[in-house]
């Protein structure tokens, strides 16, 4: 009794199983076949691009955020390129509290603001205006397209330019 | 001992072993379901930090690439891309970033959806959302 009844479990269990399993992993393989067709993308993180990559959303978002945005966009995006930025990366540093200052109604946080463009980047510091007067002229709306009052005769300056 | 009909003992033997085959059948067919929808169910899990940061890397090299938009058949894996990186993003800034996605055309082959960013534009308040001004924008607000 024990052959025929071992013969239909195996032809009844352990066969439908068996099938049952290899289709299972035909099925994964064949849903996942569509995946990673985009030749040419990063397909793990350890390039040497691949921290400039991660950051490239939150920099265009910034970036855009600069050209049309409102200040609290172009606060909101910069402070998140911020947090995410190498501290290697000093000139778009730079560039994002330049940003932050000039859109900062606020004169003395406008003040503290460019005190740490000085402290991050002093060459800059010595071009404070110039540099800050060309960051406006790539932004496309009011306010921020003009010279803040902070570079205006008479408006106190950050202590140390 | 009185033996069976030839025709009765086939009979008996075709319909046993059209059980087998439907129980092989039957099982072969859920087997691969279920290895389907065990991926599918698999990759709509909350994504790992890595995951995340692999994602918004190829949002990126993506952004970086006007001149290589995503063929057709890489459109749906690139849009499950688009929305983990979006995920990670604070909630104050997905909009901006559904913005940036329409104007660089992330999900429309690198074409530009217009009246998708004119209606974030919009919804974000910004003081200026006519297409030359998103124009502009598309211009200026690659990485």
């Amino acid at each position: 009794m024990t052959g025929p009844r071992g013969l239909w479990i195996v032809k009844l269990v352990v066969g439908p199983l068996l099938g049952a399993l290899l289709a299972a992993r035909l099925g994964q393989v064949r849903a996942g076949a569509g995946r990673g067709r985009f030749g040419g993308w990063p397909v793990d993180l350890s390039g040497p691009e691949a921290s400039a990559l991660q950051l490239a959303p939150a920099r265009a978002a910034a970036n855009a955020a600069w050209a049309l945005g409102s200040p609290d966009a172009v606060k909101e995006s910069s402070k998140w390129e911020l947090d995410q930025l190498a501290p290697t990366e000093v000139p778009r540093r730079v560039q994002l509290l330049l940003r932050f200052g000039i859109v900062d109604t606020n004169p003395d946080g406008q003040a503290a603001i460019f005190g740490q463009v000085c402290a991050t980047d002093p060459s800059t510091c010595a071009h404070l205006k110039d540099a800050t007067e060309g960051e406006t002229r790539t932004r496309l709306v009011a306010p921020g397209n003009r010279l803040p009052p902070f570079f205006i005769a008479g408006h106190p300056h950050v202590p140390g330019m | 001992m009185k033996k069976a009909p030839v025709s009765a003992l086939s009979h008996r033997r075709l319909s046993r072993w059209t059980a087998i085959v439907a129980v092989y059948g039957a099982a072969v067919v859920l087997g691969y379901l279920a290895g389907g929808s065990m991926l599918r169910s698999s990759s709509s899990a909350p994504p790992s930090p890595a995951r995340t940061a692999l994602a918004r890397a190829r949002v990126g090299w993506v952004l970086r690439q006007p001149d290589a938009p995503a063929p057709p058949a890489a459109r749906a894996d690139l849009q499950a891309e688009i929305a983990i990186a979006q995920q990670s993003w604070p909630p104050s800034l997905r909009g901006l970033f559904e913005l940036v996605a329409a104007v660089q055309g992330l999900s429309t082959g690198g074409q530009p959806d217009w009246a998708r960013a004119q209606s974030r534009c919009q919804a974000l308040k910004w003081s200026q959302c006519d297409r030359a001004a998103l124009e502009q924008l598309r211009a200026r607000g690659r990485p």
